[in-house]
């Protein structure tokens, strides 16, 4: 901290530097989200429900455009629930009718029941507009450290504090 | 710069290297590895019946629920990246308007695990044990990709969203797979040819339609 002091163009170095890092990280997410059309074109998985096809952390790959076909029957496609803020990965296993307006019922590899209750109420079917995104990559287990940090919060805080610790101790 | 933070900053960047390095190039033996599916189905039951979607509903709509005969042979998508090989079958239909097949319902579908994964499977602990004796100290295992069925319920019986099926023509079954890969891309049934991943052959039952409602021998003689 001290040497900062003593040189003030190595600090603003620093800063600019890890200023770019950030920004790098960001527009490779957000182009990335530009290309495959989907708000969130990474997603870890949160919960057993596609057992034993994905399990808790593994990083999936969405893809959210139609250009040879419509998503159909089969396809995992991630979705969100009106007044739910959690996307869920599923299946789709029935569609009624075509384009925008197509009725859809998704259900769990690893669910007995389709997903008729995990809708809104009164929801009894998905639009495609609800659908953030059809799987169509997969990394097993990447993911798991997002799920730890988020279960266990002072994960981050201790994180943070060795990061703090680098950034102090290591000048050269 | 080679304090200790400096070293382990590399081994841990080396190491993310080779491992997703590795990883790609297993996901590549994918797309070499030759795929040549076939399968025949073809409905033998199908009836349409009145029912409630569940028990505390007092809406009742019409469901059909149908038998079906398959055989498969998926045993070359079974390779060492294979997950799981996920198989459904399912039926679909056209609007009363239009001839396209605008409706599709899965009604049977089943997980088969390669031998690397049977840990992962939900069931129950009998089960399990014979599904891992059945391929010791094999890692894949070709011949599960082998399926023949006869006169097999549908999983799921066949909703409409307006509740009406019974005399809905040509209803046709088709059967899917979609491979689930231990790292990599996932798979579905090809829509054309693909290097050396062939479409299916067969795979499609013929045309048939789903009879009247049927009414339950005791409200017949009621009325």
């Amino acid at each position: 901290m001290l040497s900062a002091l003593q040189n003030p163009r190595q600090a603003a170095a620093q800063l600019l530097n890890f200023g770019l890092i950030l920004s790098t990280a960001f527009m490779m997410w957000k182009g990335l989200s530009v290309i495959a059309d989907s708000p969130s074109p990474i997603v870890v998985v949160l919960s057993g429900s596609m057992e034993p096809a994905f399990q808790r952390g593994d990083l999936l790959f969405l893809w959210n455009r139609n250009f040879f076909e419509e998503t159909k029957v089969g396809e995992i496609v991630v979705y969100n629930v009106k007044g739910k803020d959690i996307p869920i990965v599923h299946r789709l296993v029935r569609k009624f009718g075509t384009g925008d307006e197509a009725k859809i019922l998704t259900k769990g590899d690893n669910n007995l029941a389709d997903d008729t209750e995990l809708y809104a109420r009164g929801q009894d079917y998905l639009e495609r507009k609800d659908i953030i995104g059809s799987v169509v990559g997969y990394i097993p287990f990447v993911g798991y450290v997002t799920i730890m940090l988020s279960e266990h919060p002072w994960l981050k805080t201790v994180m943070l504090g060795i990061m703090g610790l680098v950034v102090v101790l290591q000048r050269e | 710069m080679h304090s200790t933070v400096v070293r382990a900053q590399n081994v841990f960047g080396f190491f993310t290297t080779v491992a997703f390095a590795v990883a790609a190039l297993i996901a590549f033996t994918d797309i070499i590895s030759p795929r040549t599916p076939k399968a025949s189905v073809s409905m033998s039951k199908v009836e349409v019946v009145r029912g409630r979607p569940n028990y505390y509903s007092t809406k009742k709509e019409e469901y059909a629920v149908l038998r079906f005969n398959l055989n498969a042979d998926f045993s070359s998508l079974m390779n060492w990246n294979t997950k799981q090989l996920f198989v459904y079958v399912s039926a679909s239909w056209p609007n009363a308007t239009s001839s396209e097949l605008t409706n599709e319902a899965v009604i049977w579908d089943t997980i088969i695990t390669n031998p690397s994964a049977d840990h992962l499977q939900n069931i129950g602990p009998a089960a399990m044990k014979k599904l891992k004796k059945s391929a010791i100290g094999k890692t894949t295992d070709p011949s599960r990709g082998k399926i023949n069925l006869k006169n097999q319920k549908a999983k799921y019986q066949i909703t409409a969203p307006n509740g009406k099926l019974a005399e809905t023509n040509d209803v046709v079954l088709k059967v899917h797979y979609n491979i689930q890969p231990w790292v990599g891309l996932l798979t579905w049934t090809p829509q054309m040819e693909f290097g050396n991943w062939k479409m299916m052959k067969g795979g499609v039952s013929k045309l048939f339609n789903f009879p009247a409602l049927k009414v339950k021998k005791a409200a017949e003689s009621k009325s």
